[in-house]
C-alpha cells in the first residue's frame, strides 16, 4: 500500500488525484468495452461457424450421394448379374465397359473390384494393394460406404460397394467395389475454405477417430468433446481453435468447421489497443490539464502565503499581483486590503506610540523635577525646625520649664518622623521609574544574607529567622534585595513582643508557580483589612505599638508586581501573619 | 565676617537657616573663623572670577574647601562645581557637595564634574551637626593637599 503524503503540494496532489481518476475510469470503460467486443465476436464467430457448416456439409453430401447412384447402377446393370452369376465366366470385357463408363479412370478413382457371394475377388482393374473391405458382406442395405483408411501416412481413401442382386429385389449374390482416394491438395483445401473466407478451416475424418485431414495432410483427429458436441466449442489443435463438428450423413464421416481463436479476437484486440491509445491519450491530456489548473491556483496561493509570511516578518509593504475577478483573484485584492489596513493601522499606531512615549518621557521628568523639588526643599525647612528646635533646647534650655522642653521634644520627634516619611516615599517614587533587570537570582542565598544582617541587628534580642531551601528566580537582584529586606524587617517588627521571635521563610509550588513565603509568631493582624497592607501610608496598627511609616510593604507589593509576580497576606489578631509571593521562574525567558 | 584673605571654608549655601545650621556646627569645633558664605551661585563664581567690581574678589585667596550646595539661584551648584573644575587655578580645591538631594543622577553628575565628596544634608540635627564638623575636620586637618 503506497501511502500518498499528504505534505505534498496541491499543485502535485490535484494532477496526481486526477489521473488516477481518470485512470480508473478509462480502464473500467476499457475492460467493460472489450468484454463486449469479445463476446459479441465470440458470438458473431459461433453463428458464422453453425452457418458454414450447414454449407459445407450440404456441399460434402454430394459425394456420398453420387457414388451411391453410380454403384447402385453398376450393381444393376444386367451384364455385371450375369457375370457375378457366371462365376466371372461371361461378360468380362462387357463388365469392364459397364465400369469405364460408369467410373472413369479418373484419379480419385483408384480402383474397382467384382466380388462373388462366397468371398472371391472375380475382377480387380487398379491398385491391388487397397483393402476394400469386400469381403465383409454388406448387411440390409445395398450400398456402404467405409470409413476412410490410410496407406503410406499420406494416401487417404474409402470404399463404396453395392450389393449385385439375382433380379430386381433378390439374393445378393455378390458385390461391386469402388476405392477413391481423397484428393489432398492446397489447391483443394483452398477452394473449399475460399467458400467461407481464408481465415476458416476445414477438416474432414472419420467420425470414429483417425484418419482426419484438413484436405492438404493427414491430421490427427481432433478432440473427442469436439466430434462428439453439438455447439460450436473452443479446442487444443496447435493452438486455441473454435469449431463446429457434423456427421455427413449416409456415412462414418464427420466434417469440422474451424476458425483460429486468436485471428477471431484479433479484431477485439486490435479495438483494444485503439482505445487503449485513446484512453492513454485521455489520461494525459487529463493529468496536464489537472496540473494546469492547479498551477492556475496555487501559483497565486504561493504569491498570498510568501506574501503573508513577509508581512507576518514585518514588511507591511508586501502585496500581492493576483489578477483576474475570479476567487483568487478576489482573495488577492482583500489580501492587499487588508495588507494596507495593517499597514496604516501600524502606523497610526506607532505615531500613537511616539507620542504616547513622548508623553511619558515628559511626565516622568516632571515626576523626577517634583521628586528632586520635594527631596531638596521639604527636607530644608524640615531641618531648620528641627536644628533651631535644637539649639533653643542646647541654648535656652535652663531658661525653659519642663513643659516647655516636652513640647520642643514633640518638635524633635515629629520633625524626625517627617524626614523619614519624605525618604520612604522618595525611595517608593524612585522604584516606580527604575528599570527592572531580569537575571537569575539564587533567592537562598539573597534572603540568607539579609536574615544575617537581621539577626546582627537584633543584638541580644531572641530572634530566630529560618530559611528553607528557595528555588532560584528571575529578577533585578537589588529590588528583591529590598523586598526581602522590607519583609524580614516587617516580620522581626511585629514579632518583638514575642519570645523567641520566629521567622520562617519557605516555598510551595503551585503547579509551575513558586510560591514564596514569609511567615512570623508576631502580632498578626485582621484578614479584614488585608486589603490595606500594601497600600502607601497604611498601618493596622498605631504609631505607639509599632514605629513605621507604611511604605515597606507597598515598596514590596510594587516589586513584585513590577516583577510581574503577586503578593498577599494571611493573619489573625496575635497569631502571627504570613506574606506570600510569587516571581518569574529562573527559567522563564 | 571674616576677611577674604583668611578664607579656609567656603560655604556656598542659598538657605539661611541651613547656613547658620552649618555655621553653628563648624563654630562648635572651632572651625567657623574663616568661613565666608556665598548666598547664590553667581556669588560663588565672582568670588573666583569675578571682574573686580566684586568687593570679595582678591587674586590668591584658596580656601582649603568648598561646601557647595546644588539647588542655588541663579547658577546652581553642578554649573559652579564644572566651572571650578574646568580652571587650573580652582581645580585643585576640594569641592564637598553639601544637599538635601539623594538623587542618583545628581550624585553620578556631582562626581562626574569632580566633586572630591557628596554629603546628603540629614534632616536629624544632630547628625547634620556631625556630618558638617566632621568634613570640616577632614579636610582642614586631616587632608594635605598639592602645593
Amino acid at each position: 500500500m503506497i501511502r500518498l503524503p499528504w505534505s505534498w503540494s496541491i499543485e502535485r496532489k490535484l494532477p496526481l488525484f486526477v489521473s488516477a481518476l481518470l485512470l480508473v475510469v478509462v480502464l473500467v470503460m476499457l475492460g467493460a468495452a472489450y468484454q463486449q467486443v469479445r463476446h459479441a465476436a465470440l458470438s458473431l464467430a459461433a453463428e458464422r461457424v453453425q452457418r458454414l457448416t450447414k454449407v459445407y456439409v450440404d456441399l460434402l453430401q454430394r459425394e456420398p450421394t453420387t457414388r451411391r447412384t453410380q454403384m447402385t447402377t453398376l450393381a444393376a446393370d444386367p451384364g455385371v448379374r450375369e457375370f457375378v452369376t457366371s462365376g466371372g465366366g461371361r461378360g468380362r470385357d462387357w463388365v469392364l465397359a459397364a465400369m469405364r463408363h460408369i467410373a472413369p479412370d479418373t484419379a480419385p478413382n483408384l480402383a474397382i473390384e467384382v466380388w462373388d457371394s462366397a468371398g472371391r475377388r472375380l475382377l480387380l482393374r487398379g491398385d491391388t494393394a487397397l483393402r476394400s473391405d469386400a469381403e465383409a458382406a454388406p448387411p440390409s442395405d445395398s450400398v456402404v460406404l467405409s470409413p476412410y483408411r490410410l496407406r503410406h501416412d499420406t494416401l487417404m481413401y474409402f470404399a463404396v460397394q453395392a450389393a449385385v442382386r439375382r433380379g430386381t429385389e433378390g439374393r445378393v449374390i455378390g458385390r461391386v467395389v469402388q476405392i477413391r482416394r481423397i484428393n489432398l491438395s492446397k489447391v483443394g483445401r483452398e477452394t473449399l475454405a475460399g467458400i467461407a473466407g481464408g481465415d476458416v478451416a476445414l477438416l474432414i475424418g472419420n467420425a470414429g477417430g483417425d484418419p482426419w485431414t484438413d484436405l492438404e495432410h493427414v491430421i490427427p483427429a481432433p478432440p473427442a468433446e469436439l466430434r462428439t458436441s453439438h455447439q460450436p466449442i473452443s479446442y487444443q489443435r496447435g493452438e486455441t481453435k473454435f469449431g463446429l463438428a457434423a456427421p455427413i450423413a449416409g456415412t462414418p464421416w464427420m466434417l469440422v468447421t474451424e476458425l483460429s481463436r486468436r485471428q477471431m479476437l484479433a479484431p477485439s484486440l486490435a479495438y483494444l489497443r485503439t482505445m487503449a491509445a485513446i484512453a492513454a491519450a485521455v489520461v494525459l491530456i487529463g493529468a496536464l490539464g489537472a496540473w494546469w489548473v492547479s498551477h492556475r491556483i496555487t501559483t497565486p496561493l504561493n504569491r498570498l502565503t510568501t506574501a503573508a509570511a513577509a508581512i507576518a516578518s514585518g514588511d507591511l509593504t508586501q502585496r500581492v499581483d493576483v489578477p483576474g475577478s475570479d476567487e483568487l483573484g478576489r482573495l488577492g485584492r482583500s489580501f492587499n486590503d487588508m495588507a494596507g489596513e495593517v499597514q496604516r493601522a501600524r502606523s497610526d499606531l506607532e505615531g500613537q506610540v511616539v507620542q504616547r512615549t513622548q508623553a511619558l518621557r515628559e511626565t516622568n521628568a516632571e515626576l523626577e523635577a517634583f521628586s528632586y523639588s520635594v527631596s531638596h526643599d521639604l527636607r530644608a525647612p524640615l531641618r531648620a525646625i528641627h536644628g533651631f528646635a535644637r539649639i533653643l533646647l542646647e541654648d535656652h534650655g535652663p531658661a525653659l520649664d519642663p513643659e516647655a522642653k516636652r513640647v520642643l521634644g514633640v518638635i524633635d520627634q515629629n520633625t524626625k518622623r517627617m524626614g523619614q516619611l519624605i525618604d520612604d516615599l522618595l525611595a517608593f517614587s524612585r522604584l516606580g521609574r527604575k528599570e527592572v533587570d531580569s537575571a537569575r537570582v539564587d533567592m537562598t542565598e539573597l534572603v540568607r544574607s539579609v536574615a544575617d544582617e537581621m539577626r546582627r541587628s537584633a543584638g541580644d534580642r531572641p530572634l530566630e529567622i529560618t530559611v528553607g531551601p528557595l528555588p532560584p528566580a528571575r529578577g533585578d537582584r537589588d529590588m528583591l534585595r529590598q523586598a526581602v529586606t522590607n519583609l524580614l524587617d516587617n516580620a522581626a517588627k511585629f514579632t518583638r513582643r514575642r519570645t523567641p521571635g520566629r521567622i520562617d521563610v519557605g516555598h510551595n509550588t503551585n503547579g509551575a508557580e513558586t510560591v514564596y513565603f514569609v511567615k512570623d509568631n508576631g502580632a498578626g493582624f485582621d484578614q479584614r483589612y488585608a486589603g490595606k497592607l500594601f497600600g502607601v501610608f497604611q498601618r493596622l496598627h498605631r504609631a505607639d505599638e509599632f514605629e513605621g511609616t507604611g511604605v515597606g510593604l507597598a515598596i514590596v507589593q510594587r516589586i513584585v508586581l513590577r516583577h510581574g509576580g503577586r503578593v498577599w497576606a494571611e493573619g489573625r489578631p496575635d497569631a502571627g501573619a504570613t506574606f506570600f509571593f510569587t516571581l518569574p521562574g529562573a527559567s522563564d525567558a | 565676617m571674616t576677611h577674604p584673605q583668611e578664607v579656609e571654608i567656603l560655604l556656598v549655601e542659598d538657605n539661611p537657616s541651613d547656613a547658620e545650621l552649618t555655621l553653628r556646627a563648624l563654630k562648635q569645633r572651632n572651625l567657623a573663623n574663616q568661613v565666608f558664605v556665598c548666598r547664590d551661585g553667581a556669588e560663588a563664581l565672582d568670588f573666583f572670577f569675578g571682574d573686580g567690581s566684586h568687593a570679595l574678589r582678591e587674586i590668591g585667596v584658596v580656601p582649603k574647601v568648598i561646601l557647595l550646595d546644588l539647588k542655588l539661584p541663579k547658577v546652581d551648584g553642578l554649573e559652579v562645581l564644572r566651572r571650578l573644575k574646568e580652571e587650573d587655578r580652582t581645580k585643585k580645591i576640594p569641592v564637598v557637595v553639601l544637599t538635601s538631594s539623594r538623587e542618583e543622577p545628581d550624585i553620578a553628575r556631582a562626581y562626574r564634574l569632580g566633586a572630591n565628596s557628596y554629603i546628603v544634608k540629614p534632616v536629624d540635627f544632630e547628625a547634620f551637626a556631625r556630618a558638617v564638623s566632621d568634613v570640616g575636620l577632614y579636610w582642614l586637618l586631616l587632608n594635605h593637599p598639592p602645593r
